[in-house]
């Protein structure tokens, strides 16, 4: 790996950025060493926070200094979780439990997908972007940060990541379920055959639209987590649902806590783009807001709108037909419907497109 | 079949067997005589493989079937037998159509004129078990017959048992033998699938529901009035062939978006579903102008056991996200088994995989390099028992990739669950 120059506060290498400190306790999670680990106190220590955490506060210092502002995703635009902490509860009481494990398998894996960002091909941001990257988020991309953010959801050699803490989480709450069957095939669902997403802005260099797609979508994916954190805290941390509530409900507020460098530095990253200029293949240049701004808008209104609903029918039909064990199915699913949570997505993204490219958002 | 042709085909696999283990043995005896150290086999291997090509190609039936097997398996077999028993797969000559009308007729009760309007002689392919026709019925449907050679129940018993002889007497010689009847019970039992074209009817039907309410694939209609055990009668569906990348290009498909639903479709089967058509070579798979993907030939196609498939994810997950302590657990879970009992094997086994990409990463892709990897990881260190699904499994992901490599790009596992998305 290249080494930087590491007497700018803003450089860093990336030995530095995937750097940890000492703890004094390892993690382990259900038997599994995971990363991060404990202080003498027994506070909780994120892994390769060490440089990382401070790197990305001189970040957006900086970004600050030049006046621009961090990208805030709206919290009223968060999907509440389906099945709410209410509707798991009655779920469990009802011995209806195969439901619950299927979601907390399917949050393992999708957080162990977020492994994937490893794989993002970083374009010549120098090239690309009019004004200097240099000491930026965005410069420190590939040297570093996707790969800390690859290795603390999916783990790295001998240690676990995300992915096998909520397996830990799921194993301690419910005593080492029988894992069911069809968790593959719910989770690819309905999706099918994908189309093609046709590019947003067509007059930009293909890798960087590429890279702007997934990074959005991630940090749309991170800021929503915290949604299903709050949810996994309360379920699994609940003597009623779990056999385990003390360590289950920590293990989720560990890779709470771990989580927030991800949407702490990839909201710098678009920032820093948002500020800045782009040069497009056609020899002229696109604004940086407009850019982020358009990802932004057509990320979140996906989100919010048909994938929650498909996935909300989904997760119901799965439910309706474990349900058929319960004693009252019918009535239970009628009490479980009553109990959802009340929520219509907001008219609004707050990243609406100004320009004509609202024709084909 | 006649006595002459049993005792013949008995002749023939036993000098074969006689010629192999003569060419691996005595010039080692010789050597240890003579007090000098072994010398690498590559070059004895070459000659074996090519003795056993030569046999197979003579004989056909079961032979060809088992060859075709040796060659998917690099997690037992050495590279020359992999390279030189690969012909099997494309080497089969016809039958006389003469031949092939006795069985339909013979299968179906009637004569070839009362059941097609047209049946033309000429094969649209010939395998070791069958060859295809192409024909019409009277109601004017085309379709493509399937005929099982006539006599092949009773070559492929002579043959195992004639191939199950020799393989208990190699292993009563060889003081560390290869653990061939457990790999020809298995092969046994793929014999007896795709012997019985009603079975191979049901798995078409199966595999359609997979992805009934998706779509995006199409399996052939299966015509069971004009089925039997030994004639499968079918709708005949056209496509471009999957590995024809100009003609691709030409219907305006985009080869990417060809690969991308292709690993979609198997990654469904394999790790979702847990039924997957396990013959996924490119002869059996076409894509159509609406880029629907189509899928033949079910007569090999397995059901994995419950968790086989979410094992299996976990193990190439782990793989791909350098996890190696996640990778130890998949192995274990899957029933791989080491000699020792312990877990170094393992250990050494996800460290090689680990290191063998100079990037580090797999990017989501098992290429048949990885596969091979893996396979001679095994080999090479004391793991005992492999599940002989997981074997299944890596070839057909490594035939994807092979494929994926033809049209120009990767078969990613991860984006084809969607991951990326």
């Amino acid at each position: 790996m290249k080494v930087t120059n590491s007497s700018d506060p803003r450089r860093f290498s990336p030995e530095e950025l995937l750097s940890d400190g000492n703890y004094t306790e390892p993690l382990f999670a259900n038997g599994v060493r995971c990363h991060g680990g404990f202080d003498a106190d027994g506070t909780y220590r994120s892994p390769r926070t060490l440089v990382r955490g401070p790197a990305i506060e001189a970040w957006q210092a900086q970004l600050a200094q030049e006046g621009a502002e961090l990208i805030e995703i709206p919290v009223a635009l968060m999907p509440p979780q389906y099945p709410n902490a209410d509707q798991v509860l009655l779920l469990v009481n009802e011995s209806v439990r195969d439901p619950i494990v299927r979601a907390l398998t399917i949050i393992s894996i999708v957080e162990g997908f977020g492994a994937i960002v490893r794989d993002i091909k970083v374009p010549d941001l120098e090239k690309l972007v009019v004004e200097p990257i240099d000491g930026t988020a965005l410069a420190h991309l590939r040297g570093g940060l996707l790969e800390a953010h690859a290795r603390d959801e999916a783990g790295y050699r001998d240690q676990g990541g995300h992915k096998q803490m909520w397996e830990a989480a799921r194993d301690l709450a419910f005593e080492n379920p029988r894992i069911p069957p069809d968790v593959l095939m719910r989770m690819m669902g309905r999706r099918g055959r994908q189309k093609k997403r046709q590019p947003l802005f067509p007059q930009i260099d293909a890798g960087l639209e590429r890279m702007l797609t997934t990074l959005v979508q991630v940090l749309v994916v991170e800021v929503f987590a915290e949604g299903t954190f709050e949810w996994g805290k309360t379920i699994l941390g609940d003597p009623e649902v779990s056999a385990a509530p003390g360590p289950a409900g920590k293990m989720v507020s560990y890779i709470q806590s771990d989580e927030k460098p991800h949407v702490e530095y990839l909201r710098t990253v678009l920032s820093e783009l948002r500020a800045r200029t782009i040069r497009d293949q056609r020899g002229g240049t696109i604004d940086g807001r407009r850019l982020i701004d358009g990802y932004l808008h057509r990320t979140l209104r996906v989100i919010t709108r048909n994938r929650r609903a498909e996935q909300r029918e989904d997760t119901r039909a799965s439910l309706a037909d474990a349900a058929k064990g319960a004693r009252d199915p019918v009535g239970l699913m009628e009490r479980f419907d009553q109990l959802e949570s009340d929520w219509t997505p907001p008219v609004k993204t707050g990243f609406e497109p100004r320009e004509p490219d609202s024709a084909r958002l | 079949m006649k006595l002459a042709t049993r005792i013949r085909r008995s002749a023939r696999v036993a000098r074969t067997g006689v010629h192999l283990w003569s060419i691996y043995k005595i010039p080692a005896f010789a050597r240890r005589c003579l007090f000098r150290p072994p010398r690498p086999l590559d070059a004895t291997h070459h000659r074996a493989a090519q003795a056993l090509l030569r046999c197979a190609l003579d004989l056909r039936g079961v032979i060809i079937k088992m060859c075709q097997a040796v060659a998917t398996r690099a997690d037992v077999f050495p590279p020359p037998f992999i390279e030189t028993l690969k012909q099997c797969h494309d080497a089969v000559p016809p039958k006389p159509f003469s031949q092939i009308a006795a069985v339909v007729e013979s299968e179906l009760g009637k004569p070839l004129d009362a059941l097609f309007v047209e049946f033309e002689e000429v094969p649209l392919a010939s395998a070791s078990l069958a060859q295809v026709h192409r024909a019409r019925l009277r109601d004017g449907r085309q379709v493509a017959v399937k005929v099982q050679y006539p006599d092949i129940e009773a070559i492929v018993h002579t043959d195992l048992v004639n191939m199950r002889r020799a393989c208990a007497v190699y292993e009563f010689f060889d003081p560390q033998p290869l653990e061939l009847l457990p790999l020809l019970g298995e092969l046994t039992a793929h014999i007896e699938m795709e012997l019985d074209f009603r079975r191979e009817a049901d798995c078409a039907d199966r595999v359609r529901a997979i992805f009934a309410s998706e779509g995006g694939v199409i399996v052939p209609q299966i015509y069971r009035e004009w089925s039997s055990r030994r004639v499968l009668t079918m709708e005949l569906v056209d496509g471009i062939k999957i590995t024809d990348l100009a003609a691709i290009q030409a219907a305006g498909l985009d080869p990417a978006e060809v690969v991308q639903n292709l690993m979609h479709v198997f990654v469904r089967m394999i790790l979702a579903a847990g039924f997957f058509q396990a013959d996924p070579h490119p002869g059996n798979l076409f894509v159509r102008s609406n880029q629907d993907i189509v899928v033949m030939d079910f007569g090999l196609s397995k059901e994995l056991p419950e968790g086989f498939g979410l094992g299996l994810f976990e193990l190439m997950f782990s793989m791909m996200t350098l996890n190696e302590a996640a990778m130890i657990r998949a192995f274990k879970a899957l029933g791989f088994e080491t000699r020792s009992g312990e877990d170094d094997t393992f250990l050494l086994i996800a460290r090689r995989m680990m290191s063998r990409s100079d990037s580090g990463r797999f990017e989501g892709e098992f290429t048949e390099e990885m596969t091979n990897e893996l396979f001679e990881a095994i080999r090479e260190n004391p793991v005992v028992r492999v599940p002989s699904d997981f074997v299944l499994v890596g070839r057909v992901f490594s035939l994807l990739s092979g494929i994926a490599h033809t049209l120009g790009h990767r078969a990613n596992v991860l984006e084809a669950m969607g991951a990326a998305t």
